[in-house]
Parts: C-alpha cells; structure tokens; sequence
C-alpha cells in the first residue's frame, strides 16, 4: 500500500482496521519529505517531532478503542501564516523569522480538535503577498511538475507539498486567488469558500475584508469533509458567517448535473488567455454539457475593473495590517536605534521584505488625505458594482465555469522584475474575492509541455455545496486529479 | 473693546464594563499589576481580531440619547492611522464618519450647550517613563472609550467646568463610567480662541488645543490662562485665526502655565478607512427605544421636581450631585409630604449621610430610608436634637442599625418635662449669679446658662424649652 497517497477517509478507515499505525503513516511521510523537499522546498518547518507525538497518541487512542476524530491520522502541511502555538510561524518572512505563536488559528485548532497530523509549516510569499513563492523572505519553492517552473502562490508550499504526495491534505489562504492558481499550477483541487465562512482568527492579515482561509486536496470528498470541520462561526472573528454549515460530503450528489445552467462569462474566454488553457477549460465544461448541464454564455463586463479595485482596497488594508510589525512586543528588532523614528524605520526597513513595503506605500499613498475619495472610496463603489454584476448573473445561471489562471505556471524569475505582469496572474481569481463568492478549483489537463491547468466553478454566497457536488461529479468522469508527477 | 472666549471641549470617558472592547480581558486597569489583563487582541499579535463589545456600544448609544442625540441606526467602526508603541496595532479603532450619535445638547445653568457627536473607540496602552525607558502597559489597551464632542459653546472658563461638572454627574446617573478624572477615567481637552470686536471689526485669534489637564480645577484653569495669553499675545502681534496655525499646547499643573507642543501642519492625516474586520453597528429603533427604557431619571428633572416642593436650589443642586443620595433622598420623601420634613430628611442626607459615604469611600451605606423617617419625625416632635439626629444617623449609616434604639441606649431623648427641668435650672441659676447677672442687662448671653442647663442634663434637655423656662424664671 503506498502510503503517501491516501485519501483522508482512507486513512481513518485503515487506522481503525489498523492496516498500519499512525506512527508508521507520519513516518512514511517524513521519509518521502526528507527524500523530496530538498528538491521540492515546500517547507519552511517540518514538525517532525510534534508529528510523531501526535502519532502516538492517535495510536493509543485506537489501542484504548477510543472513538477517532473524522480526521483521524490525515497529515496535514500547513501554509506558515497559520499561527501554530509553541510551533514556529515565520509567514515567510525576515519580520517573524523567529516567532513563536502563544496560541493556534481557529481552522488549524478545529483540524487538530479532529485528530489531524501537523507535519510541517509551508512555504509562501511573504505574509502571503505574491502570486509565485518568489517574495518568500527565506527561498522560492519549485512545481513538482518540473522544479523549473513556479507552483504558484501565495500558498505555493503547501500546493507543491501535497502535489509531491508530502501531505494528504494542506492548507492555504486566498485573497486574490492564493489557493486556486497554485492548486491549478500543481494538479490539485482547492477550494476558496465564501467570505466569513472559515474564521480568519489566527492567521497573519494580509487584506481583512478579501483573505479567505481553505484547502487542498486532491479529491473534492476531501475538501467537502475539511470545510465540513473548519467552517462555521468562530467567536473571536466578527466577520464569520451563522449561516449553518451543511453536511457537505453527504451532500456530494444533491446538485443534479442534468439541466444545470453554467455560465461561461465571455470577459475571461477571450483575448489574453493562452489557447491551450482555455482549450482545456472549454472541454472541461463540455465534459458537464455531456451529463445535461446546459452551457450558457453570460457577461461579467466590470470584470477589467476587479484587479484594478483589487490593487487599492488590498493595499490599503495591507498598509494598516502591517502597521503591528513594528519590533517592540514580538518580531524582529533593530537595536541601539537613535530614537523612536528611527527605531521604526530602520527595523520595518530592514525586515521588510520589498514586495510588503511596495504594497505598504500603494496602500498608505491611496488612503492619504486628498486621495482617499479618488482611490479607496472609487474602489469600495465599484466592488459593489462588482458584486452586483455576479449577483444578476447567478440569477440567471447556477454556477460559474471560468479558468484559474490565464496561463499555465512559469519559469521562475521569469516575471520577478515586473510587479504588474505578476499582478496580471489574478486577473481571473480576484474578482471571485472582490465579490466574496465561493469558488472551487479544479484540475482539468495538462498543457503540451506536462504542466497542469485548472478551471474554476464559481457559486453563490454559501452555496458551496453546489461546488463540491458538481467537482465531486467531475472527478468521477476524469481522473485529472489522480496524477502525481514523477519525483 | 470686546472679548468673547469661544471653546470648545472633547471629553474622553472610559466605560466600566466588565471586559475590554474588542476582547475578553478585564476593562480593569487601575492599581492591577502591569500587562496581567491582556491576550493576543489587546497586544495586537499577528492574527488577532477585534469584535466589539455589545454593551460598551449599547453605553454609547444610552450616552447619545441622555445628550439629546440622534441615533445613527447604521454606524461603523474606522481605523486611525499612527504609529506609537502605546497603539500596539499601529491604528486606534475609532469612529469617524458615522459616530453612533450625532447631535445633541446638555443645559449648564441656563444656556444650552450644543454637542457634536457621541463615538466609540478604544483606549490605549499606557506609556509610564522610568530611568531612561519607555515602560509599556498594556492592561488600559482597547479599554472602551467615548468621546463626546461639544460645539463651541462655552464661554468663560468657569463654564467649561461646569459642563465637565454636568457630564461627570450624568454618566454616573447612567451607570456607564466612573469618571474620575485623577484616575483617568475622564479626560478633556478644551479648544480655546477669542472672538475680539474692536472698532467696528471683528477677529478670531488662533486656535489653541490645550492637552494633559488631569483635573476640572486645571481645566479652568488652563483656559482661563490661555484667555489671558491668547488676548495679550493679539494685542501684541493682531495674528488671526487660519486654516493652519492651529497649535497644540500643553498644561503645566505646577507653573500654572500652558505651552507650545507642536504646530498643527493642516489637519493631521490619520488615513481614517472603515474597519474590515468589524461588520457595520446596526440598531432598530425597537433596540433604541429598549436602551432609552434604561436611562434613569436624571439630575436635572430631579432638581426640577424638588424645587416645586419648596426645597431650596442649593439643597436640591447637592442632593443630585450625588446619584445613589438623590435616590435615598427621593425614596425616603416618597410617601411623606410637609416642607419641614422634606428639609430634614435634606439636611440628614447632605450631612450626615453624605459625610459617612466620603469617609468610607469603599462600603456601601446601609443607611435605610425608615432610619431617616425616624430621626426626623423624633426631631420635628422634639424628642431629639438636630444635634442627637446628625450623629446618630451618621452611625446609621454605617453600620445599618435603628436609629431610635441606638438613641435609647445612649440616653439622648431630649428631656422635655418641665418640672424636672425646673430643678435642673434652678440649681444652675443658683450656681452662676454672675451669669444670671449678665443676662439681665444684656438678654444676648442666655446662651451660656442654655449651655450649662444641657450640660447639666448629659445633653438631654430640649433646647427651646430650656430657652423659654430660663427666661421665665429670671425674669
């Protein structure tokens, strides 16, 4: 039985019938990690120890009979803003290079409360700012698919550690598409729930009001079980949702393929997508059409608009999020500063790594007095816009089927001296955030140089049973997602 | 010439909640060993999320609706952008836009002072500087905080303290802040220029921020002394109000002196953006209405009410200073009427019983509204002295026990049986033949033998019939 390749429910029944031990499956696990990520560099920790000790004890409670959490033994690889209490959480970056969190994120806490394994913290650009790895302040991780190319990001560590079958499932965040793009680029499915459904507690804030909290993984049944356990009101985030929390994986066949309307929004099918995306896209959709679903062209026409309303509202909320960084209660310090100026100053300029100070300024410079009206209060107008614009569409349709990434993943440093042609990498995922809306990706081919590509099923606020139904559908009639690439 | 002072007044309270205002940490931060009542939110730890505390806010919103305010039914929180190492987020979560009240009107005296607006923010750390450092504690951190903003109202320095007097007395009516300003629970900061009129024209010096007054008594007198800087500082250089030369000054307590701390360049950009991680406040009018329901009956309406009874301003104005005496004051008169007997029970309160309360700052009194009924009833009867009732109800008050047993045991009903007392004057008009010898040339010194008759009956004897049975048998 390979070990490394095992579905989270797969685990749990295995444990019980004790096909293998807990401590036998971490070790499987650290092994190939330490095979695989020096070529890979997923992670930035690999919480070897913490993983063992959790072993044992799940292993003790299956000895003992004791009832198992619905997570039981399911290795988890954990992007590193996610604070871990008494474990390192570094976010990527030179400011936390050596912080120990006093206590744990909500999502990470429920995962544990359900006997999930923490293996190991991932790799991500700095405070999740990026869209390659590439802004990490330690290193850049490479696409398991072919370490010369980028595994996308922001949770780019965590996409390469399961596609590289270091994990069984990880977790990411998406603020502009931080989940799906890397799990597009690396062959995985990931799902971006609606905003408020996860609890944001506990996790570094990039851009309070976009940052989403979800998963990886490689099988839709997974995700539907993971959101199932992380999602509901959390008291310490005000902005989770008290809208109950389905039953996802048993709802897996309630979203009836036959007349389902999807809608194909013209805005992201036609120019500056490359041609072998979008061939895969289209055939994923007409892969639906052939169970029933009816394809209906639909426009998104602010759509140009969302990255622009992207890149004022997340910096400004990034400028007053990073503002906490200022080395006097925890992080990196500079010492012996002149005064209290300086102390500020040369501490934030030295730690800071350049793509948090560009968005620092962006943002500051955007809420500035005689700017404001212009930048911050135009962008939150047309975000409504925005939202209006999805919200008229998905009267019309029950989902929306769009690409993840206009093109597949590239080189690295490839695109590292252009800001603006990164930026272009969300030009299909930020709008969903914009919005607020849930969005699953999923893996539909690969491109003719063996990269893979992904598509996206957008849906209405809280209807992500829908999106795991449908994804659910799709992984029975291909098997995209069962591909590992050869390490 | 004519000189007007215009100022203007922001006054920051403190909430008493039991937690902070976007955590669960104890709003306590007074004497509590430092940086024990914080958590990952009120430290600002990377992650941390704010949500609001519902009772600070529903404070606020009681606070808007005693000044008169209008309610604003959808409101927001906004952050306010500045790096200090006692804001440990780097932004206060305040209100700018729309505060949870706006508009309103407080009465000083007989004028009408207008306010602004009622909002909501958070307190922050507190910077102690000790050999050389900057020592941080964070227990005051996201302490709630409200700040009421008045128009500029107010008119002499005296005024302002007034106000200040008229906003501490009605936030302890409603229950919602201490407001002790040597504490820092209340904290002002007035806004002082002249309105000058001088041959037919009219000139507005610049505006001046006065900041670090740590009592009423300062605040008035800062402004009075700014008044008097602000006009010898014109009539020496004319300079007139403008869109920047607003400056900040500070108070010196000790030299009784206000200073320049920094010029205002424009208005400071705190890069003010609605808060992302708190929804919007929204209140029904169902919601305002129930929290209307809470307000209780305040000063002013009390000393309204008094005043028809024929009490006197300044008992009535005492009485309402003081919540928890004004209740005993209204519950002991409730089923009695007679202005003797209101007086009574008034002088017992506004002496006695108050002085028992600031004696024992930290007990509750256990004075009861029976005991002040009894004492003064014994009193208008005349079976005791102001006197025997003063002290006694004092003891009262402390210790919770009957007033007329307590005067029993001690012997102090008045004697009020002539014949006894006719012995009792005798021998003292046979002990001092000088005395008696005084009076009658000057009728003014009775008050010696009255003495020495009350002396002689252990203090037991009514005054007023002593009085009167002296004269007859002198005479």
């Amino acid at each position: 039985m390979d070990l490394n390749n095992l579905t989270i429910s797969q685990i749990r029944q295995s444990l019980r019938q004790k096909k293998f031990s807990a401590v036998e499956l971490v070790n499987a696990y650290l092994s190939r990690i330490k095979k695989i990520d020096p070529k890979i560099k997923a992670f930035i920790t690999v919480t070897d120890s913490v993983a063992l000790a959790t072993a044992k004890k799940l292993d003790q409670k299956i000895k003992q009979g004791k009832k198992l959490g619905r997570l039981a033994g399911a290795v988890m690889a954990v992007k590193d803003i996610y604070l871990t209490k008494g474990i390192k959480t570094t976010a990527a970056s030179q400011v936390l290079k050596n912080y120990i969190p006093p206590y744990s994120s909500t999502v990470y806490r429920r995962l544990i409360d359900q006997d999930a394994v923490l293996i190991g913290k991932t790799n991500t650009d700095a405070f999740a700012f990026g869209v390659s790895t590439e802004n990490s302040g330690f290193f850049t991780t490479k696409n398991p698919w072919n370490l010369n190319i980028v595994p996308g990001g922001s949770s780019g560590g965590s996409a390469a550690a399961l596609s590289a079958n270091l994990c069984t499932f990880a977790l990411g965040t998406d603020t502009g598409g931080s989940i799906r793009q890397p799990a597009s680029f690396c062959g995985l499915s990931g799902i971006k729930p609606t905003y408020g459904r996860n609890s944001r507690y506990g996790i570094t804030a990039m851009a309070s009001s976009f940052d989403c909290p979800g998963a990886f993984a490689r099988h839709v049944n997974d995700l539907a079980l993971l959101t199932q356990v992380t999602a509901g009101a959390d008291s310490h985030d005000a902005t989770t949702s008290t809208t109950p929390v389905p039953d996802y994986p048993h709802l897996l066949d309630q979203t009836k393929l036959k007349s389902l309307k999807i809608g194909l929004p013209r805005e992201y099918l036609s120019t500056g997508i490359d041609s072998q995306v979008k061939k895969l896209v289209l055939q994923a959709a007409a892969t639906l059409k052939k169970q029933g679903a009816s394809l209906i062209n639909i426009s998104l026409p602010s759509t140009d608009l969302s990255l622009a309303v992207y890149y004022v509202l997340v910096p400004s909320e990034i400028s007053a999020n990073m503002a906490r960084y200022d080395g006097i209660r925890f992080g990196s310090s500079k010492k012996d500063t002149k005064n209290l100026l300086s102390h500020y100053m040369e501490t934030r300029g030295k730690y800071m790594e350049s793509e948090l100070k560009r968005r620092i300024i962006i943002g500051t410079y955007a809420l500035s007095a005689g700017y404001y009206d212009a930048y911050y209060t135009k962008a939150a107008k047309v975000r409504t816009l925005i939202k209006n614009e999805f919200a008229t569409a998905l009267t019309k349709v029950d989902v929306i089927l769009a690409p993840v990434s206009p093109t597949p993943a590239w080189p690295i440093g490839e695109k590292v001296n252009d800001p603006l042609k990164m930026y272009m990498a969300d030009v299909y995922t930020c709008p969903v955030n914009v919005a607020g809306l849930p969005s699953l990706a999923l893996p539909c081919g690969f491109t003719d140089k063996k990269l893979p590509v992904g598509f996206q099923l957008i849906g209405n606020y809280f209807e992500e049973t829908k999106l795991f139904s449908l994804g659910h559908q799709f992984q029975q009639l291909t098997d995209y997602h069962l591909k590992s690439p050869s390490l | 010439m004519k000189t007007t002072p215009i100022i203007g007044l922001e006054v920051h309270l403190e909430l008493k909640t039991k937690s902070k205002m976007f955590c669960a940490c104890s709003a306590q931060h007074f004497h509590i060993d430092p940086n024990t009542h914080t958590c990952p939110v009120c430290l600002a730890l990377p992650g941390a999320l704010p949500v609001p505390n519902q009772t600070a806010l529903d404070y606020c919103v009681k606070l808007g609706l005693a000044l008169n305010g209008r309610i604003n039914r959808h409101s927001f929180f906004e952050r306010k952008n500045y790096f200090y190492p006692d804001l440990p987020k780097g932004y206060q979560i305040s209100q700018y836009q729309q505060p949870l009240s706006i508009g309103g009107h407080i009465k000083v005296g007989d004028r009408t002072i207008r306010i602004n607006r009622v909002h909501m923010e958070e307190d922050t750390a507190k910077s102690i500087h000790q050999g050389g450092y900057v020592l941080i504690d964070f227990n005051r951190s996201g302490v709630p905080l409200v700040e009421i903003v008045s128009e500029p109202d107010l008119i002499s320095a005296i005024e302002a303290k007034k106000y200040l007097n008229k906003i501490q007395q009605l936030v302890r009516y409603l229950g919602i802040s201490d407001a002790d300003i040597e504490k820092g629970s209340m904290r002002c900061e007035p806004t002082v220029n002249l309105k000058i009129q001088k041959d037919g024209k009219t000139y507005y010096t610049p505006l001046v921020e006065i900041k670090n007054v740590a009592s009423l008594t300062g605040v008035q007198n800062a402004i009075d002394y700014e008044i008097s800087r602000q006009l010898k500082a014109f009539r020496k250089t004319g300079q007139i109000k403008d869109d920047v030369n607003k400056t900040t000054h500070g108070w010196d307590a000790d030299k009784k002196v206000t200073f320049l701390q920094r010029h205002k360049e424009g208005s400071s950009d705190y890069r003010y953006f609605p808060e992302p991680d708190i929804p919007p406040i929204t209140y029904t009018q169902k919601q305002i209405d129930k929290i209307k329901k809470t307000i209780p009956e305040l000063a002013d309406a009390k000393i309204k009410k008094w005043k028809a009874l024929k009490l006197s301003d300044y008992d009535a104005n005492l009485l309402a200073q003081d919540q928890t005496l004004a209740d005993l004051f209204g519950r002991t008169i409730k089923d009695s009427s007679g202005l003797d007997f209101i007086k009574g029970v008034a002088n017992l309160i506004n002496g006695p019983v108050r002085k028992c309360k600031n004696d024992f700052p930290q007990k509750s009194l256990k004075i009861t509204p029976a005991n002040l009924v009894l004492a003064v009833k014994a009193v208008l009867s005349d079976q005791i002295s102001w006197t025997t009732a003063k002290e006694n109800i004092y003891q009262s008050a402390k210790t919770g026990q009957n007033v007329i047993k307590l005067i029993k045991k001690k012997g102090q009903f008045q004697l009020s049986d002539t014949t006894k007392l006719e012995k009792i004057i005798k021998k003292v008009i046979a002990g001092n033949p000088k005395a008696v010898e005084d009076y009658k040339k000057n009728s003014n010194t009775i008050g010696f033998l009255i003495g020495q008759v009350m002396r002689a009956s252990g203090g037991s004897a009514n005054p007023q019939l002593v009085h009167q049975l002296l004269r007859e048998q002198i005479n």
